[in-house]
């Protein structure tokens, strides 16, 4: 089992490697950039635009930015010396040996075109307003998909059946942001005003979360900060579990189909077990294996999926940020969010595979 | 009883010929691939329901454009001026949105237009080079497989949403050639994982063993043998992608790196009514996003349908 995770976590470093390739070709190939933003700015003359381009090695060629991004070239040097670092060693070698710091080779993803702060750090805080919303969303949506699979799978063609299957198609059909904006109208709108229409904290109880003066807040007075992220929650994450639910819902059902459709369930039944026992001790049981690799696969997908909810919402997450670096042609920082989500993406992967062979002891690698 | 006599008795053979002359034409009505599929699909009714749907929308994005065309600089002069908007009315059934005062109808019927079109177009890109890709990696296997399938290991890797949006906001200014260009370029993975399965199988059935014992050249194979067998599948999940491909282009519009306003499309229309919805108006919001959702939901209900009809054999 050993054997086989480090052979998928190997494998796994070719894929990444290719998408950073694919991704670095696709950002900068394109035309603009982030000195696009001065665009109106009549003070901002051709020479200041040659000076911010080599400030940020923007008028590199694209293999050399990409090569220092890597962190195999050494920005300092020119010509075939890039690849030496400051100690006479090859540049990719671990900072200690040489005396090389830039690039993810040694675990700096750059800095913000736009912030001027490190991309790491930018990406760690915004990475806990998704991970609250993205996780409640999560929670909620497994429960509440397991209940509906499983009830409709054991009253099937039922009306409450045939209600979950036509919601599974309406929510599939249904587009993140246009539920968004109608959750907002229906709860925050001139009518029902009664819950907020975005943001993570009250502005005017509470300073901005993730802000210097924001913990002292919190540990001031918890309750009133903590039921204020509740209320702020309740609308995109409602958006998240409904969208999601959907496809979630029938796949449960029909698994959970299956199982109750084999030979061990009518046995069980035929022993006289209780349904209860039968339903869930036998059939849940081994319904759920398939459903446990689908949702490790989703799992990646909450953060991309959160990109229009945190938008719709001003959510301080990183979906919001992704949008936001979109906008300016921030490279490092659009860099840097999309390894971190490729990684999910073949981490949960992997899980998934690794998950499935716990839990079905038939499966061997 | 008498003996037979040979030769007096009435020739049996001609005998069969008369009476098969008259008689025994069976009228056997022959039905072709196709017409035995249009009779599965039928049978299918929320498939038919959904056809429907999806000729009418097709329809109003034709004709529509024609009697009430879109004119982006163009600013209507409203009878009268309400910042907000108006809610649906004789005149405008659909409201009109905030700000210029246009009418939702209006933008609805002209978004008809660039959705399906971008929906349409895309998956046909997405079909063909994952068709290509998928019948040459099956069919030719090693080398050319592997490296074809590690490539596509890569692109479903990627987030692909995030990698559509930043593609479309990098490359695609607004245009709606190089959007449909861009979402057909995203889509093709798993059609071509799809129909490289297929091939590897169908490439070990006798005919093409004898096909190619003829001594057929392998685009003959591919296209005219193989090709064709492998039909069913592909356009299941071809109509599939047109639904993705609709609802992924109203949220790269909508979060406004997609198509340029000049063209509106169900997704831009409504990249500013999130502004007006706290005053009340959504009429703005609402009857483009039912627009998606029927649309999506036909072109579903399709693809069940198509599943249906053309491939019986794969059941729930």
């Amino acid at each position: 089992m050993s054997k086989y995770i480090i052979r998928r976590l190997i494998q796994a470093i070719p894929v990444l490697f290719g998408i950073t390739i694919v991704v670095y070709a696709i950002l900068l190939a394109a035309p603009g950039g982030p000195t696009a933003r001065f665009a109106n700015n009549p003070k901002f003359t051709e020479a200041d635009r040659e000076k911010f381009k080599k400030a940020w090695g923007l008028d590199q060629p694209i293999p050399v930015q990409y090569c220092r991004w890597m962190g195999i070239c050494n920005p300092e040097n020119e010509g075939l010396a890039v690849f030496i670092g400051s100690t006479g060693w090859p540049a990719f070698l671990p900072t200690s040996i040489s005396g090389t710091t830039n690039g993810l080779l040694h675990g700096d993803l750059g800095v913000s075109i736009d912030t001027g702060e490190a991309v790491a750090s930018r990406i760690a805080r915004a990475a806990l307003p998704t991970f609250i919303l993205a996780g409640n969303a999560l929670v909620i949506w497994i429960l509440v998909a397991l209940l509906i699979g499983v009830y409709a799978a054991i009253h099937r063609y039922s009306l409450f059946d045939q209600a979950a299957t036509v919601f599974a198609y309406v929510g599939y059909a249904m587009p993140t942001f246009w539920l968004g904006i109608m959750l907002i109208f229906l709860f925050s709108g001139p009518g029902l005003n009664i819950l907020p229409a975005g943001g993570m904290t009250e502005t005017r109880l509470s300073p901005p979360f993730g802000s210097d003066t924001y913990w002292p807040y919190f540990a001031a007075n918890p309750a009133t900060a903590i039921v204020d992220i509740v209320k702020h929650l309740i609308l995109p994450v409602f958006t998240l579990v409904v969208v999601n639910i959907a496809g979630d819902s029938r796949f449960i059902r029909s698994s959970m189909l299956e199982a109750l459709g084999q030979d061990y369930v009518r046995t069980a039944k035929a022993k006289g077990l209780p349904v209860r026992v039968v339903i869930f001790k036998h059939a849940l049981r081994n319904a759920l294996l398939p459903v446990v690799t689908n949702i490790g696969l989703e799992i990646p997908f909450l953060f991309t999926g959160a990109i229009v909810t945190e938008t719709i919402f001003s959510w301080p997450g990183i979906g919001r940020m992704t949008i936001e670096a979109t906008r300016s042609f921030d490279y490092p920082t659009l860099m840097g969010l999309l390894l971190i989500t490729s990684a999910l993406v073949v981490l949960a992967n992997l899980i998934a595979d690794i998950t499935y062979a716990i839990v079905d002891p038939r499966i061997k690698y | 009883m008498t003996p037979v006599q040979p030769g007096s008795e009435p020739d049996i053979v001609d005998l069969i010929r008369k009476e098969g002359a008259v008689d025994y034409e069976v009228g056997l009505e022959s039905l072709n691939q196709w017409q035995l599929a249009w009779r599965r699909f039928r049978k299918h009714r929320l498939a038919l329901v959904g056809l429907g749907i999806l000729i009418f929308f097709i329809a109003v994005a034709i004709v529509g454009p024609v009697f009430m065309p879109f004119e982006f600089d163009v600013i209507p002069s409203p009878d009268k001026i309400v910042y907000q908007g108006r809610p649906p009315s004789l005149q405008h059934p659909f409201g009109e949105t905030g700000g210029l005062q246009r009418d939702v109808l209006l933008l609805v019927i002209n978004g008809a237009r660039t959705s399906l079109f971008i929906g349409f177009s895309s998956m046909f890109i997405g079909v063909v080079v994952g068709t290509v890709v998928g019948s040459v990696a099956g069919y030719f296997g090693g080398l050319v497989d592997n490296v074809l399938m590690r490539i596509v290991d890569v692109m479903l890797s990627l987030p692909l949403l995030f990698v559509i949006l930043v593609a479309s906001r990098f490359f695609g200014n607004g245009n709606v050639v190089l959007i449909i260009i861009i979402f057909g370029l995203f889509s093709w993975m798993t059609i071509s994982r799809l129909t490289r399965s297929l091939f590897l199988s169908i490439r070990e059935l006798e005919f093409v063993q004898a096909a190619r014992a003829v001594g057929l050249s392998d685009r003959r194979i591919i296209f005219r043998h193989i090709l064709p067998n492998a039909m069913s599948p592909i356009i299941v999940s071809a109509s599939l992608l047109i639904a993705a491909n609709i609802i992924a282009e109203a949220f790269v519009s909508f979060l406004g790196f997609g198509v340029n306003p000049i063209y509106p499309t169900w997704g831009n229309i409504l990249s500013n009514a999130l502004t007006f919805i706290p005053l009340g108006n959504w009429w703005w919001p609402a009857f483009p996003g039912l627009a998606i959702i029927f649309t999506v939901l036909a072109v579903n209900f399709i693809g069940d349908g198509l599943r249906d009809a053309l491939d019986p054999r794969s059941k729930e």
